[in-house]
């Protein structure tokens, strides 16, 4: 029973880590929070699948995109614009 | 349990009352406006009509389980690869898109500063903790499990239909016109919704399937008579929105415990059907002793959380290829009760030299219906592709099983 409960320790940890992604620069909930109707900002929905199905609310002002052709949309913005992701 | 018909509706009702089924009924209910009832209880009287003739020639000495009647049918090599195919990739793909449907709703609903990958993860590893318990007490969570989710629609499908938020005329309304969604719909309803109905004990189909058709009746009502059918249709979620539209937040809480409930339901109900699946193998010679000894009960629950926890990990959940092949994964259960259903009414005809016509009828609706499900598909490609490898993996594994049992019946 040890051993069950100890690979399934590792098993969640391993699960839950890929949340904590590393290069990519966030934005906390209050800092996000403040720059909600600002020009300066645009938010992007980019989840698909389950992630996006499965959930009932969406960020106000939000416009949704596709994660995997950010090639084709990044082009519509302009440099100094800021872009909030979020995927989950 | 002791209870025949607890046990027909711990498994019944496992798939019957999880958030797939629950988006089926919303967007038909949508799609279909009222016919949906009615074809509900069509689906009901298909899948026990077809129970019943599965379950006269299950009754014989001779065929004391499908995986024996497909095996006297169809032979040893290509029943195992149905029985695999049909029940384990189903496990670990409708797993996976389940525990984070969980996640999601227990993050939107109950806590919001809980991560819903943590929780669908929390979930899994609990739902594998649960499969080393006693068969017994399993049976007893999972009654416990269908009880709340059944429950749960049943009250917000009473409450809506007694205070409903449009006149009875319009609840009632003819759709203008039925599209090729309507049509999707009434197929998915027709095939999807019964189709693990099929667990337990058959012998108390009929009343799995009354309680089905009394819990899901109102539920149509209330949400045709409080959403509009485009925004049902349209949704991935209709569930939720009608709950909130029948009893505001309360509604949401109820709905969210339903989804979760429901989902345990399903993860266990699948996990028991896949252990009966290996048992059955290894009785019928088909897989050596220790997968119905202690690899079912020890090993196969590991081997599954971590097939799903790594399809979590990886992304999976995520990417819309997981509907595609939880899409394919259904079609593969629906083909093997196909190969079933056609094998038991073979074998009544072999018997009985003269038989009544009738009982093609489900074998045949069913097969059809399998097949317009497959080719009206967008997907259809990609869906036929993810059958023929899930089947020649499952051969794969059928033909390794076989072997080591004949290595070890050697041995001994």
């Amino acid at each position: 029973m040890k051993r069950i409960l100890l690979l399934l320790s590792i098993f969640f940890f391993v699960g839950t880590s890929q949340l904590i992604a590393a290069d990519v620069p966030t934005m906390s909930k209050d800092e996000l929070k403040s720059h909600l109707g600002s020009d300066k900002v645009a938010i992007l929905d980019v989840r698909s699948g389950r992630d996006w199905s499965s959930s009932e609310f969406m960020i106000k002002g939000a416009i949704r995109a596709a994660g995997s052709d950010i090639a084709t949309w990044s082009k519509d913005y302009p440099k100094d614009k800021t872009l909030v992701l979020y995927c989950a | 349990m002791k209870s025949p018909i607890l046990l027909s509706l711990a498994l019944g009702c496992g798939w019957l009352f999880s958030p797939e089924v629950l988006v089926i009924i919303g967007n038909s209910a949508g799609n279909l406006g009222w016919l949906a009832i009615p074809l509900l209880a069509l689906t009901a009287l298909l899948f026990s009509f077809n129970s019943n003739t599965i379950n006269r020639v299950l009754q014989s000495d001779a065929h004391n389980s499908e995986i024996s009647l497909l095996k006297k049918s169809i032979g040893k090599i290509p029943a195992g690869t149905l029985s695999i195919a049909s029940c384990f990739p189903l496990l670990i793909l409708a797993a996976t898109a389940l525990l984070v449907t969980s996640g999601y709703t227990f993050n939107e609903v109950f806590l919001y500063w809980f991560p819903n990958f943590g929780f669908a993860f929390l979930l899994l590893g609990l739902l594998t903790l649960l499969q080393f318990l006693p068969v017994e007490q399993i049976y007893r969570v999972q009654l416990l499990f269908v009880a709340l989710a059944g429950f749960g629609i049943f009250v917000l499908g009473v409450y809506g239909t007694l205070t409903p938020a449009k006149p009875l005329a319009t609840i009632f309304q003819t759709p203008a016109e039925l599209s090729a969604g309507s049509l999707s719909s009434a197929l998915l309803l027709l095939l999807f919704a019964g189709s693990n109905l099929f667990q337990g004990n058959r012998n108390h189909f009929s009343k799995v399937a009354l309680l089905a058709l009394l819990v899901f009746l109102p539920w149509i009502f209330a949400s045709l008579a409080h959403v509009n059918p485009e925004r049902l249709a349209s949704s991935t979620i209709p569930f939720m929105t009608a709950s909130r539209k029948i009893m505001g937040e309360t509604g949401r809480q109820i709905m969210g415990t339903v989804v979760i409930m429901g989902s345990c339901a399903a993860f266990t109900g699948l996990s028991l059907l896949c252990r009966q699946k290996l048992s059955e193998l290894s009785q019928e010679k088909m897989a050596p002793l220790f997968v119905e000894k202690g690899g079912q009960r020890w090993v196969f629950p590991l081997l599954i959380a971590l097939s799903v926890g790594a399809c979590m990990a990886t992304g999976l959940a995520g990417d819309e290829l997981l509907e595609t092949l939880l899409r394919s994964a259904l079609l593969l259960w629906l083909l093997y009760y196909c190969f079933v259903s056609f094998a038991a009414v073979f074998v009544i005809k072999k018997e009985q030299q003269t038989m009544a016509g009738t009982l093609y009828i489900a074998p045949v609706l069913l097969s059809a219906g399998l097949a317009a499900i497959l080719f009206s598909s967008p997907h259809s490609v990609e869906m036929l592709q993810y059958v023929f490898a899930l089947l020649i993996a499952g051969s794969c594994f059928a033909a390794l099983l076989v072997f080591i049992q004949s290595q070890n019946k050697e041995q001994t």
